[in-house]
C-alpha cells in the first residue's frame, strides 16, 4: 500500500495555498497506511536564505536541543530564525559552508537530532502516525508554496520511525526529495555498489536509495526525465514514485503498474494521487482525472521556471 | 426516478441507503457526489439500474447479479469485479484491474481501460472503447473482451480460452496468445455487442485466442514454460 500524493501550481511564481490541499488528501490516504506521514513542500526562494527542517528526538527537552543546535551552527552559518514547533525546530541560516557540513555540524550537537532537510526552499516534516498529526502539531495547513509532494505509509520493508517515514531528502543535495510506493528488489546490491563509491545512506529504507539515485543523475548533468528513464531499467521490483525539485514533480511508475497513480490537470495546476476519492475530496472546483499507464516517465515543470538545478555540495 | 445525495455519508450508509430503496421498489436511482469513494454498490442484486453522478473508487459495483449500473465519471481499480450478472458502463476511463475475474454480464468502458483488464475472467463481455493496459485478459478462462483502441503487452498472457477482439494496435502478444481469423459467428457478436453499447463498429479487429501449448506439460516444450514462467 502506501498513499502518494503531488500538488503543484503551474505559474511562476505560483505561490499559493499548498499545504491545505496536500494534507487533505494525505487525509483520505490514511486510508493507504498511517505508520507514517510526510510532506516535502517547497516555499518561497529568498536570495541567500536556507532553511532547514531538523527533528528533535533527543532526551533533553526541545529547548536544550535547540540551544545546541544553535552553537554548533554558529561556526558555520549566521541564523536568521529559529522556530521551535513541539519536536521539530525550523532553522532560517544564511552559509558559505554546504548543505552535508551544515547537516553533520547539527546532527553532532546530539544523537538524537536528524535534519530532514536543508536547502533554499524545500521543507520536509515527517511523523510516525495520520496527517491530522502533522496538520495540527505543526500548522502546516497555513503552508504556502509552489509545489509539494507527500506521503502515508505501510511499512513493508523497513523499521516503523520517524527516520524512516516518506518524503526521504536526496541528503546532500539541496531541495531534491522522493516519496515511494513500492519494493525496490534490487535495493541492496545498488545501495552497495553506490557505497563502494564513498556515497552515505542515513535510513535502511529502499525509496532512500532512489532519492540519492536520482540526485545522482541529476549532479551528473542529467535531464529530470533521463534521471527517471534510467530508473525504470536500473532499478528492479515494484515502483510508483514521485520525485520533486526546486523546478517541479517527476513520476515514475515500473513496467506492471501495480502501484496506483491517479493525475488531475488544470490550466492552473497539477495534483496526483494514489487513489482519485483522495482529490475529488480535497479538491471542490472540477477537474478530469486519469491513470498515467506502466513504464510511464513524466515532469511537470513550473511554468517559467528555467532554473536549472545546482547540485550544491555533492559530497 | 428517485435522486439522493451522498455527501458526507460513509460508503456503508450509501449501499445501505441503495438496499432500502431496493427494496422500497425503487427501480431507478440516481446518486450524487460519490467522491470516488471505494467499494459502491458492492454485491447489488435484482433489477434496479443505478448511476452515479460522478467518478467511483475502487472495487465499484464488485459481485453484483443483475442490476444496471452507470458511472457517470472514471472507476478506480477493480470496477465490476466478480460481476455474476448484469450491465456496468462507465462514461470515463476505468483504472487497472477493470472486470476482474467477472463470470457474466456486460461491462462497457467508453474511455481508456488500465492495466490486467479482464484478469481471469470466467465469463460475460468487456468493451473498451479506448485503449487497454499491461497483460489484459491475463489468464482469462472463457466470456469475450472488445478492445476498439491499442492493447498494451503481454496481451492474453496465458490464456485458457475466451477470446479479445483488439480494433487498434497490439503492443506484444502474451505468452501462448495467438491470433486466428475471425468466423462469421464472431463477426456477428461483434456488430450486435457495439451497436448494444452505442459505439460504432469501423475497426479492422483482430482475433486473439489461446494457443492451447500450454495447457499440458510436456518435457519437450521447456523451452515454452520456461518463456511462461
Amino acid at each position: 500500500m502506501c498513499g502518494l500524493v503531488g500538488f503543484l501550481y503551474k505559474q511562476a511564481p505560483g505561490e499559493g495555498a499548498l499545504g491545505e490541499p496536500i494534507l487533505s488528501m494525505l487525509d483520505v490516504l490514511g486510508s493507504r497506511g498511517t505508520d507514517g506521514t510526510g510532506v516535502a513542500l517547497y516555499g518561497p526562494a529568498r536570495p541567500g536564505v536556507r532553511v532547514a527542517r531538523v527533528r528533535l528526538a533527543g532526551k533533553d527537552a526541545p529547548r536544550v536541543q535547540v540551544d545546541r543546535i544553535v552553537k554548533s551552527l554558529s561556526p558555520l552559518a549566521r541564523l536568521i530564525a529559529v522556530d521551535v514547533q513541539d519536536d521539530y525546530v525550523r532553522v532560517e541560516l544564511s552559509s558559505d559552508s554546504d548543505a552535508a557540513a551544515l547537516a553533520a555540524a547539527m546532527e553532532g550537537s546530539d544523537p538524537g537530532v536528524l535534519v530532514f532537510s536543508l536547502g533554499e526552499r524545500l521543507e520536509i516534516v515527517k511523523q510516525v502516525g495520520p496527517a491530522r498529526e502533522l496538520r495540527e502539531r505543526y500548522g502546516l495547513d497555513h503552508f504556502r508554496g509552489t509545489h509539494g509532494i507527500g506521503h502515508t505509509r505501510l511499512a513493508t520493508e523497513s523499521r516503523v520511525d520517524v527516520a524512516h517515514c516518506h518524503p526521504f531528502w536526496a541528503r546532500p543535495f539541496p531541495d531534491i526529495a522522493v516519496v515511494h510506493n513500492g519494493q525496490l528488489t534490487n535495493y541492496h546490491k545498488m545501495r552497495r555498489r553506490f557505497e563502494m563509491r564513498g556515497v552515505r545512506f542515513y535510513t535502511e529504507n529502499d525509496s532512500e536509495f532512489i532519492a540519492i539515485y536520482l540526485a545522482h543523475k541529476l549532479a551528473a548533468g542529467a535531464s529530470l526525465e533521463d534521471a527517471l528513464e534510467d530508473s525504470l531499467e536500473e532499478l528492479d521490483g515494484t515502483f510508483t514514485y514521485l520525485v520533486s525539485t526546486p523546478e517541479g514533480i517527476g513520476l515514475a511508475r515500473d513496467a506492471f503498474a501495480t502501484k496506483p497513480m491517479v493525475l488531475a490537470e488544470t490550466d492552473r495546476w497539477i495534483a496526483l494521487a494514489s487513489e482519485e476519492v483522495a482529490l475529488r475530496r480535497a479538491i471542490a472546483e472540477p477537474f478530469e482525472t486519469r491513470e498515467p499507464g506502466a513504464r510511464t516517465v513524466r515532469v511537470w515543470r513550473r511554468l517559467g521556471v528555467r532554473a536549472p538545478l545546482v547540485p550544491v555540495g555533492a559530497h | 426516478l428517485t435522486t439522493r445525495d451522498c455527501g458526507g455519508l460513509t460508503t456503508r450508509q450509501i449501499n445501505l441507503l441503495v438496499r432500502e430503496l431496493t427494496a422500497a421498489g425503487e427501480t431507478d436511482i440516481r446518486l450524487l457526489n460519490p467522491v470516488a469513494q471505494h467499494n459502491l454498490l458492492v454485491a447489488l442484486f435484482g433489477n434496479v439500474r443505478v448511476t452515479l453522478d460522478g467518478s467511483a473508487g475502487y472495487f465499484c459495483a464488485g459481485m453484483i447479479d443483475g442490476p444496471t449500473v452507470v458511472i457517470d465519471g472514471n472507476a478506480g481499480w477493480s470496477v465490476a469485479e466478480n460481476m455474476m450478472a448484469g450491465r456496468v458502463t462507465v462514461n470515463g476511463n476505468a483504472g487497472s484491474s477493470t472486470g476482474a475475474t467477472i463470470r457474466g454480464g456486460t461491462l462497457i468502458v467508453r474511455g481508456n481501460a488500465g492495466a490486467r483488464t479482464g484478469i481471469a475472467m470466467k465469463g460475460g463481455t468487456i468493451v473498451v472503447r479506448g485503449d487497454t493496459g499491461y497483460m489484459t485478459g491475463f489468464m482469462m478462462q472463457r466470456g469475450t473482451m472488445i478492445i476498439c483502441g491499442d492493447a498494451g503487452e503481454a496481451l492474453g498472457d496465458s490464456m485458457y480460452l475466451g477470446r479479445i477482439f483488439v480494433g487498434g494496435k497490439i503492443a506484444e502478444l502474451g505468452n501462448d496468445a495467438v491470433i486466428e481469423p475471425l468466423t462469421e459467428d464472431d463477426q456477428t457478436f461483434l456488430a450486435d455487442t457495439l451497436d448494444q453499447a452505442e459505439m460504432t463498429n469501423g475497426y479492422d479487429f483482430k482475433k486473439v485466442v489461446a494457443g492451447r501449448r500450454l495447457w499440458n506439460f510436456s518435457k519437450k516444450e521447456m523451452g515454452l514454460w520456461i518463456q511462461a514462467l
